[in-house]
């Protein structure tokens, strides 16, 4: 902006001087035409709104400079969007909050991040129907389950009010469009990899709460991969949801399962703690494959040091920026336009392409909160 | 607020009232009606509650809506009816911390009698009976063999919520009687002076899921008939007369021939199936009910929360159902209106936090002119 001060000082002398005469409409196009020509289309659009909004409070003022979105959408307000999350205050979510803010910062609204602590579904319920009554205009559910949410989305179309899920989705929901990981065609792709680097013997599949519907898409999908295979047995393990417990149960596992070739597994606490049990009975000198989920610290230091093989991302920072576009466009555009299936899942990671992971620190991933990507 | 409320009404030593005397019983003033309404155990935190309505209804034009008070429901009534449990415990000088678990429980235990082939009511009688034999669990081994309900009751909580992913192998399951059916319908719309006659889709519960837990008003129902029915037997009958015996003074409740055990026993029970209820209207709310054992220790964090901002106290032999009504009511709203202003996650809880301390300051500043009542400050 600093670069911009003397063209402002000049246009603001300018205008200053127009002001003396009559304002007519094309003294006001001509002002904004030469605010467009010397800063560049956006603050000229900015100040059209603000004209338009008769000055403005300083409120309207910074929304304006900060977000062209309304003068390229031409929507006016402030749109407020609802995230309803499962598990609010997981550090999973925390790029997801990054995203959803970049997101609002670069259009011009706000979001709010609300739901249940520990995936409680009658308080992501009751969280739903606080957004409809409140008016939101836009909401984004992790659809955790299969049923409850569909009475809650049907209320808030009723009430004009789009709904999209994000990094859940369920069979059956009216929702208007997907923004995650397609989670059976995911385990499908791990199958896949799995059948690659494991060509015969038993094969462990770790999975930490067996039924949800974050989860076990993703199992089902490697099972229908690897039942095809004839020389590959499968075994699947329940861990349980707290990190500790999945460790101890898998580390029992290992110990107690010599003959297994190779430990996956489907959620990021039963990853870490497969990469953990890889290292700490050094299984690689045994010619022990692994892989699973998501990236947590231990998961990419231990995948950059080659204990276990890969690693997939499905970036939850799409999945809180993509939505607020989604919604953002659905509103601007009168319904006309905004909704798309997004999968932002297939990203998988070796020891060689984790790196950047660890030698950075990014909103992306959720170690920073500062823009930019930043050295570690 | 406290000492020279702005009534207008003359104090009541004042010379005038002399001669109101000689007119026999006369009427009292608003400021003693006042008074006398403050003189309620749970005086204090219907004010504490309605000052929080008036506050979000202030700042949030859609907190006073009919809409939001459909949605504000279910923020309360369940807990509403727990707490009422609990509050039967509380006053026996007990505590339940195993409720979570069995509202957890007890739809499973539905599912699975429904499964096995029993039709829906039986199916809540017997989801229920299993709740009533939990409550005669917790009640021996604290009233017979002698633990203390803090440690039965802990037991319970994690061993129950361990039995509920057993018998769950940990799977999510569709609540029977639940299903939600969108039926097509005919409405006519008049457009421009013409008759419009449109599809339009309906979502329909059955009758079952209508009167338990899934009907808009069925929780709040429930909630008051509950609340209504454990206020009456704690006051009004000999049962709460024991209960309250046995939790001012046990001992001496004892010797003057309460049988305490049976008393306290028949509260476990009560507790136990008000909390298995709760369970399957919430799960036939929610249409379905996931065996996610990490929030029963909240659920059952909440309704005593609400118990003891209720006025019911944690050392037993006061405490009362209304006043756990509103309790929840409160934290109800609380959650309610602070979602509605649009307060993220990560700042509600601390939010929460600093409302309920400045709230129950308020309280006991109430219950301060409470105890003060009679005299004219």
């Amino acid at each position: 902006m600093s670069e911009l001060d003397p063209v402002h000082e000049a246009l603001e002398r300018l205008e200053w001087q127009d002001s003396k005469q009559e304002q007519t409409p094309q003294s006001r196009l001509a002002a904004v035409t030469r605010r467009t020509a010397l800063t560049g289309g956006a603050a000229g659009m900015a100040a059209l709104l603000l004209q338009a909004c008769g000055g403005g409070s300083s409120n309207t003022t910074s929304q304006a400079q900060g977000s062209p979105a309304s003068g390229v959408f031409g929507s006016s307000g402030k749109p407020k969007f609802v995230f309803v999350n499962h598990v609010t205050t997981n550090p999973f979510f925390v790029p997801t909050k990054y995203g959803a803010d970049d997101a609002c910062k670069l259009l011009g609204c706000t979001y709010q991040w609300t739901g249940s602590q520990n995936s409680n579904v009658n308080e992501m319920v009751n969280a739903m129907n606080t957004a409809v009554t409140g008016g939101a205009d836009g909401i984004a559910v992790a659809l955790v389950d299969n049923k409850a949410f569909n009475q809650p989305t049907d209320a808030a179309l009723k009430a004009k009010i789009p709904v999209v899920a994000y990094n859940a989705d369920a069979q059956g929901n009216s929702r208007l469009a997907y923004i995650g990981q397609d989670l059976f065609l995911s385990g499908q792709e791990m199958g896949k990899r799995i059948s690659q680097l494991v060509p015969s013997g038993d094969v462990a599949l770790f999975i930490a709460t067996p039924g949800s519907a974050n989860i076990q898409p993703r199992i089902d999908g490697a099972q229908d991969v690897l039942k095809k295979k004839s020389g590959i047995t499968t075994h699947v393990i329940a861990t349980g949801a707290a990190v500790p417990a999945e460790l101890s149960t898998i580390d029992s596992y290992a110990v107690g399962h010599s003959s297994t070739k190779g430990m996956f597994a489907v959620d990021a606490g039963s990853t870490q703690s497969v990469a953990q049990t890889i290292q700490k009975h050094n299984l690689r000198s045994k010619g022990v494959k692994g892989g699973g989920y998501d990236l947590t610290p231990t998961t990419q230091k231990l995948l950059a040091g080659d204990q276990i093989d890969f690693t997939i991302d499905q970036q939850p920072y799409l999945q809180g920026f993509f939505p607020v576009v989604e919604l953002y466009l659905y509103k601007a555009s009168g319904t006309l336009s905004g909704i798309a299936e997004i999968n932002t899942g297939l990203k998988f990671l070796d020891k060689n392409t984790v790196k950047p992971y660890n030698t950075t620190k990014t909103r992306y991933e959720g170690t920073s909160s500062q823009p930019g990507v930043n050295k570690a | 607020m406290s000492s020279t409320s702005p009534t207008g009404q003359a104090p009541t030593r004042a010379p005038a009232s002399a001669g109101a005397q000689a007119e026999g019983r006369r009427r009292p003033s608003a400021r003693e009606l006042g008074m006398r309404f403050l003189t309620l155990r749970e005086g204090s935190i219907i004010v504490v509650a309605i000052l929080a309505a008036l506050f979000f209804a202030i700042r949030v034009p859609t907190f006073w809506t009919h809409s939001n008070f459909i949605t504000l429901l279910p923020y309360f009534a369940p807990f509403a009816i727990l707490a009422a449990g609990e509050v039967m415990l509380m006053v026996a000088g007990e505590i339940d911390l195993s409720i979570g678990s069995v509202s957890l429980f007890a739809p499973f235990m539905f599912y699975e009698f429904n499964q096995a082939g029993l039709s829906l009511v039986p199916c809540l009688i017997a989801a229920l009976l299993c709740s009533a034999v939990v409550g005669v669990i917790n009640g021996f081994f604290t009233e017979i063999v002698g633990v203390s309900s803090f440690i039965t009751t802990l037991a319970m909580l994690l061993g129950l919520g361990g039995l509920t992913l057993i018998i769950s192998h940990a799977q999510p399951v569709a609540m029977p009687g639940a299903d939600v059916t969108t039926k097509t319908i005919q409405v006519t719309h008049v457009v421009n002076g013409q008759q419009v006659t449109l599809p339009e889709k309906v979502n329909e519960t059955g009758t079952f899921a209508d009167i338990f837990g899934a009907g808009t008003y069925s929780e709040l129902i429930w909630a008051l008939v509950i609340v209504i029915g454990v206020q009456v037997l704690l006051f009004m009958t000999r049962w709460g007369t024991y209960t309250i015996a046995a939790g001012g003074n046990k001992l001496g409740a004892a010797e003057a021939g309460i049988n305490v055990r049976a008393t306290v026993i028949r509260n476990f029970i009560v507790c136990s199936v008000f909390a298995g209820f709760v369970g399957i209207l919430e799960a036939t709310r929610a249409s379905t009910v996931t065996p996610d054992t990490a929030g029963a220790s909240e659920t059952m964090f909440r309704a005593v929360s609400a118990a003891v901002i209720g006025g019911t106290l944690l050392a037993g032999g006061e405490g009362t159902a209304i006043g756990a009504l509103f309790g929840a009511l409160f934290l109800g709203i609380l959650r309610d209106g602070l979602t509605l202003e649009g307060v993220n996650a990560d700042y509600l809880d601390f939010i929460l936090g600093i409302a309920i301390i400045v709230a129950m300051v308020i309280n006991v500043y109430v219950a301060r002119i409470r105890k003060g009542s009679g005299r004219a400050a």
